[in-house]
């Protein structure tokens, strides 16, 4: 970036940048306020049917002996997988120095805290007694994949918050000094709490950046922790379709691939919607675009193995299994998933054409859907195929479907993690100011000079 | 159609029986001249009996009851004239060679036995003395205890006399067996001496529960209705090795089986990472120092 010398140019700009940046957090129109009443309806929709769900038990789920896991699962397995963008996009390309990403990053970030928040809640809600959850840390196994999970997912949460948080801070204090009136008081206070008294001086941006760098390395661990242990909750199993010794990376390979389908939309929502097309510019949807290309393939490449190394012996169990999957009862929706969540993205994104905004938001919504599809295909089918004999159960044992509670809360889950984005965003600019201004050359020093209005 | 078709098929079926019945069943004479090797004693009519109750007893019935099984021709009851005007060796050769629906047991049973078996026929000859003798059981009582020192059950048994009486029962055997989940085990047997008494020795090497109990039922034969006697949690053997269900280091286990390892690696990278997160909570506590300066 070229340096911008004079002082008043530094001055000019970076009043604009504030004004991009934190237009989404002063704007009030009728669009807003409709908006989050539409989340906050179908947030009640979901928690009254949640509220059945706790007074009547879990037999109002699809839910029997033999499918235990239902939807619920297959959600909290999509919601670990797209919360895994953050540590790629806001950790490990930054450390790679890959510098398109530092925009998009904020939105991961955001994506990340929303979507492992109701992967932790949504836990709770497949409980039949979730007043019994505190059990789970008083007499949990150390052995159990469970409790790794449940430890991996609280630290990531933790990591996440914390990496939102930090590089926050000066701009907390920047909105603090500068919204004034625009914004009710009580916002300006948590402004004020929140920045911490920050005045900007070298020692403070000095440890700001060394708390981020140190998240940044602690969240590669963690984060491929959460998403491998997760897939150990399967395969830990000797059930067909889990008993898989790459299901580690099988997950996160496809994790990526959700977690970047979802962030491509987001991003083109703020740029519609905030007015952003300057700083979520055609060349970062571009970036984005390529990047879903490369772990699309990455993706496609564990499919092959997961797919076609068992399918090729056809052992007994794994071939009932599979054949389910390939021609059976799943196959429109294993072939959904893999058609329209692989193989035509792959495809198409090679094109410079559908890497444009639109196009790209476009299949991204199709990944994303795939994605969620594809979890359900992990999860479900294996189960309807116990090794053991299922006979003289009741005929809805034998196969699941989710009821209309189980869709509510689903529903639910969907419109929370878009509530939480909703409310970070309307909080806190979805692109730090700082470091964008620091980008575009303006030196530090014009942050914390308070402008006369 | 369906009757003459029904009529077809039952003179299909029919037939072959009345070509069987047509011929009479004849013996070669140096086959029916053969005389029986096996002793005629109580113990190999005893044995013949059994082997007939397994191999014979469902086509020909319980001797003297008349009740075959309904074949064309029926397999005559074992007291008949018709199957006591056998000889020894017609007997022999018409359940070895067999006829019909008469199974040939040439392969089946042994020589000695289908002997034996001959020999329960022949119980019911009339130019023979009556060995085994159909009587209805006698009452009688079973009286048992174990002494767990020497692993030994003694019994002693006592049957109803015609005068309503009690005396001591002679020189009859008493079987010994082992409850199991699926029926009895039958240990052995021993035969009452003169005072209505017998010792049975409990075989050492017998494996009980997991902490080496048995129940041991202790009965009269069938030829005496008695109450057997259920000697319940004996602990005269060797206790049964139980396997650990939850073997050591299945990553499902109880947390008693948590392997060192697992535990240390878990609270190793949790502690790590949450050393870590303190340690950047500190660094905000830092910041929040600086802006004093
Ligand atoms: C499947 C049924 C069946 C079984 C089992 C069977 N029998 Fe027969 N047995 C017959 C029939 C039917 C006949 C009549 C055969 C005939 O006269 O054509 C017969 C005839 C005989 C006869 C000849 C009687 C006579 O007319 O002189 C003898 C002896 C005999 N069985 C002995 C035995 C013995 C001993 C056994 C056991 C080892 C035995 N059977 C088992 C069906 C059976």
């Amino acid at each position: 970036m070229n340096k911008i010398e004079s002082p008043e140019e530094s001055r000019k700009l970076l009043d604009k940048i504030f004004k991009d940046l934190t237009r989404s957090i002063v704007k009030k129109d009728e669009l807003t306020r409709f908006w989050f009443f539409i989340l906050l309806m179908f947030i009640g929709v979901g928690l009254w049917g949640w509220i059945i769900q706790v007074d009547r038990g879990l037999g109002v789920t699809g839910m029997r002996d033999y499918v235990s896991w239902g939807i619920y699962i297959a959600n909290f397995v999509f919601f670990v997988a797209v919360s895994l963008i953050g540590f790629l996009l806001s950790s490990a390309m930054h450390l790679l120095k890959i510098d398109w990403v530092k925009p998009v990053s904020r939105v991961a970030e955001q994506i990340a805290i929303a979507a492992v928040g109701l992967a932790g809640i949504i836990i709770v809600m497949d409980m039949g007694r979730p007043d019994r959850l505190l059990n789970v840390f008083l007499h949990g196994r150390f052995a159990s994949p469970i409790v790794w999970d449940l430890t991996v997912v609280t630290t990531y949460l933790t990591i996440s918050v914390l990496l939102f948080y930090i590089p926050l801070i000066p701009d907390l204090a920047l909105l603090r000094d500068r919204l004034g009136s625009q914004v009710p008081k009580w916002q300006l206070k948590v402004y004020s709490i929140l920045s911490l008294g920050w005045k900007g001086n070298p020692k403070q941006f000095k440890t700001v950046y060394h708390a981020m760098r140190v998240l940044m390395i602690l969240i590669i661990p963690v984060g491929l922790s959460i998403h491998t242990v997760t897939s150990w909750l399967f395969a830990s199993t000797l059930r067909a379709g889990w008993d898989s010794t790459i299901f580690g990376p099988y997950f996160v390979a496809g994790a990526f691939v959700a977690g970047t389908a979802a962030v491509i939309i987001v991003m083109y929502v703020y740029r519609v919607r905030h007015g952003l097309k300057d700083y979520f510019e055609d060349k970062h949807f571009n970036q984005m675009g390529k990047l879903l290309v490369f772990v699309s393939l990455l993706y496609l490449y564990f499919n092959v193995n997961e797919f076609l190394v068992p399918g090729y012996k056809m052992k007994l169990a794994e071939g009932i299994h599979l054949s389910n999957l390939f021609a059976g009862d799943y196959a429109p929706m294993f072939w959904f998933a893999q058609i329209f969540g692989l193989f035509i993205p792959i495809i198409l994104l090679l094109f410079k054409f559908f890497r444009k905004p639109l196009p790209i938001t476009i299949i991204s919504a199709f990944v994303l859907v795939s994605a969620w599809f594809k979890r359900y295909i992990i999860v479900i089918p294996t189960e309807e195929h116990p090794f053991l004999p299922i006979q003289n159960v009741p005929e809805n044992f034998h196969h699941y479907a989710p009821t209309s509670i189980e869709i509510m809360i689903m529903l639910f889950s969907f419109f929370a993690a878009i509530f939480i984005i909703s409310v970070l965003s309307k909080l806190f600019p979805v692109i730090t100011i700082w470091e964008y201004a620091e980008e575009k050359g303006i030196d530090k020093k014009y942050l914390s000079e308070t402008p006369k209005n | 159609m369906y009757k003459r078709i029904n009529l077809f098929i039952a003179v299909l079926f029919v037939l072959p029986a009345f070509q069987v019945i047509g011929q009479d069943w004849v013996v070669p004479a140096e086959n029916s001249a053969i005389e029986n090797p096996q002793e005629y004693t109580l113990k190999n009519v005893k044995l013949g009996k059994d082997l007939y109750m397994v191999n014979c007893k469902s086509c020909h019935g319980d001797p003297g009851k008349n009740n075959p099984l309904p074949l064309v021709p029926v397999p005559p009851d074992v007291v008949s004239d018709q199957m006591q005007s056998n000889s020894v060796g017609d007997l022999y050769y018409k359940m070895s060679i067999g006829k019909g629906a008469m199974p040939q047991f040439e392969t089946t049973i042994s020589e000695d036995n289908r002997w034996r078996i001959v020999n329960f026929i022949m119980n019911y000859n009339s130019n023979r003395k009556q060995l085994l003798e159909d009587k209805p059981p006698v009452k009688a009582q079973l009286l048992a205890s174990i002494n767990e020192d020497d692993g030994t059950v003694n019994v002693f048994a006592e049957y109803e006399d015609k005068g309503g009486d009690y005396s001591k029962l002679v020189d009859v055997p008493v079987i010994f067996s082992l409850k199991k989940t699926f029926g009895n085990l039958e240990l052995g047997e021993c035969i009452t001496n003169e005072n209505g008494r017998s010792d049975f020795i409990i075989p050492g090497s017998l494996i009980g529960n997991e902490e080496g109990f048995v129940t041991i039922v202790v009965s009269l034969g069938e030829d005496y209705e008695a109450k057997d006697v259920i000697l319940e949690n004996a602990k005269i053997c060797m206790s049964k090795e139980v396997p650990k269900l939850i073997r050591q280091g299945v990553i499902w286990s109880t947390n008693d089986n948590l392997p060192m390892w697992l535990l240390l690696s878990y609270i190793g990278m949790v502690g790590g990472a949450w050393l870590a997160i303190g340690y950047v909570v500190f660094q905000i506590i830092k910041i929040r120092k600086y802006s004093k300066e």
